[in-house]
């Protein structure tokens, strides 16, 4: 299957849905990411942008619809679809108990890397994401900001082709945003469809090619990335979706 | 190893790795050698002294003497307290990914979660093979200490049951990892561990359940003439059945709660 401008697309939901107690969740939201594409989806908090992540990564199941990874249904994802992947939807793959370093490398190896590949791909991130003076450090004793960064390493080492990230920038520095908003840029370059999620138009969402707005579990429209007020068209689009909800 | 349980390898690396370097697995196990030689030495010596109450709670045991005794009492006190380490030591593996969060980054990998889980079982299982032999070494030397003779073959060869008694332990303990999924957490890791460990001691002081598998070791401590071998056969059904469980849970798992 394509996506946009005829691209393969990395990512599919069709007419996901996934409701919880109380009716929150997601209540059927289609959506793409395309190879080489930055795809932003922006929200308040309880929006449904980590509960379509966590359906997308097979976190949970779907009470409706179908989510696909290369073209894979995910329920059906074996470990030469999963080894495309690279995620950090809550907690980073990180343990107290390791040091940086020793993270990445496990985290490197659980991603499929061999052991020396592993240990090349470990410090080559930890020189991206500008983490050596932590590397010998263990994580229990990293600032939120330095977490992150770890957890963020950890879910870009291998080169994924699929990447999924919920609120990437929410504890970095603006140094660790650049770095961050840069590893991206080049990863969808090299063909890698690119999912992030904001519940503000941050560094990371203004670099996407596509914006889609979510509300209440659905996705009720985009912006332009390019725009120049792009707060003002957020609050617009989610404002009158809530009015036309809320009267009919 | 490829198919449903490719990575194997892999996810035992990373589990050990993460056991060796965890306070928590080096402090269950001193306090575990060190707990069960301080309990058998400190009865050993009141019942030495000639202290009833103690004579009394030692039983049969109190007839015995030298390598017996010494081995009778480390058995039945790791029957119980050993129970309890290894099912603390099984929620921290199991529980710790929810109580920190790291659960949600063991999706979505070429590892899956069931040969993760399952990978946690064989570093348990090492671990406590390890425990097993250091017990062993442990009570050995106590014994050496207290006087007894090392030329007492009879004596020497009980030695023997303590490592038996110590792996038949641990492997009663793995329903402790199952809940751990279940619930999510640690605190019904050793809620399970709890339950085991009165359910395992009840029934064995009062002799019954010689063919309950979770009974069977604690019964074989307290009465081992009276306990048949097949009976201790039949104990590595409690962890196939709970490992098969926790292995089919962590596949079925989902972030909802």
């Amino acid at each position: 299957m394509t996506g946009p401008a005829g691209r393969e697309a990395r990512l599919e939901a069709r007419g996901l849905v996934r409701r919880f107690r109380g009716g929150a969740g997601i209540h059927g939201i289609d959506l793409d990411v395309a190879a080489g594409e930055v795809h932003a989806i922006v929200g308040l908090n309880g929006a449904g942008k980590t509960t379509l992540m966590r359906l997308l990564l097979g976190m949970l199941r779907p009470d409706r619809g179908d989510a696909r990874i290369d073209g894979v249904r995910v329920d059906a994802a074996g470990a030469d679809t999963w080894r495309r992947v690279g995620h950090l939807v809550d907690h980073p793959l990180a343990y107290a108990e390791l040091d940086a370093r020793a993270n990445l490398r496990a985290a490197a190896r659980l991603h499929g890397l061999g052991r020396r590949e592993a240990a090349a791909a470990a410090d080559a991130a930890i020189e991206e994401f500008d983490l050596g003076r932590y590397a010998e450090v263990r994580t229990s004793r990293l600032s939120l900001g330095n977490l992150q960064r770890v957890g963020l390493a950890a879910a870009l080492l291998h080169d994924p082709k699929v990447i999924v990230l919920d609120e990437p920038t929410s504890a970095l520095d603006p140094a660790g945003v650049i770095l961050l908003r840069e590893s991206l840029l080049r990863r969808a370059a090299s063909g890698a469809g690119v999912l992030v999620s904001s519940h503000h138009l941050d560094e990371v969402a203004r670099i996407a090619d596509r914006i889609t707005v979510i509300n209440d579990g659905r996705a009720i429209g985009a912006l332009d990335p390019t725009g120049i007020d792009l707060e003002r068209a957020f609050f617009a689009a989610v404002h009158a979706d809530d009015r036309a909800r809320s009267s009919a | 190893m490829s198919g449903a349980f490719h990575g194997f390898g892999v996810a035992v690396a990373v589990e050990a790795r993460k056991a060796v370097a965890s306070r928590v697995m080096v402090s269950i196990t001193v306090l575990l050698l060190a707990g069960v030689a301080a309990i058998a030495f400190g009865m050993l010596l009141a019942a030495a002294s000639g202290q009833e109450q103690v004579i009394a709670k030692l039983g049969p045991l109190a007839e015995l003497d030298g390598w017996a005794r010494l081995v009778g009492v480390v058995v039945q006190v790791t029957a119980a307290g050993g129970l309890g380490a290894f099912g603390v030591a099984l929620s921290w593996m199991f529980g710790r990914e929810f109580a920190d969060g790291t659960v949600s980054a063991l999706f979505a990998l070429p590892v899956s979660r069931p040969t993760i889980a399952l990978a946690k079982l064989a570093v348990y299982g090492a671990w406590a093979v390890g425990v097993a032999v250091l017990l062993t070494a442990v009570v050995a030397v106590l014994g050496l200490a207290m006087g007894l003779g090392a030329s007492d073959g009879a004596g020497l060869a009980e030695l023997a049951r303590v490592p038996v008694l110590a792996v038949l332990t641990a492997l009663i303990a793995v329903p402790a990892a199952w809940a751990a999924t279940v619930g999510r957490g640690l605190l019904p890791g050793i809620g399970a561990t709890v339950v085991l460990m009165v359910v395992a001691q009840v029934l064995a002081v009062a002799e019954v359940g010689t063919w309950i598998p979770i009974v069977a070791p604690a019964l074989w401590a307290i009465a081992p003439s009276s306990t048949p071998a097949a009976a201790l056969l039949i104990v590595p059904t409690v962890p196939l059945a709970f490992g098969g469980l926790c292995a089919w849970t962590w596949a079925r798992l989902q972030l909802d709660r």
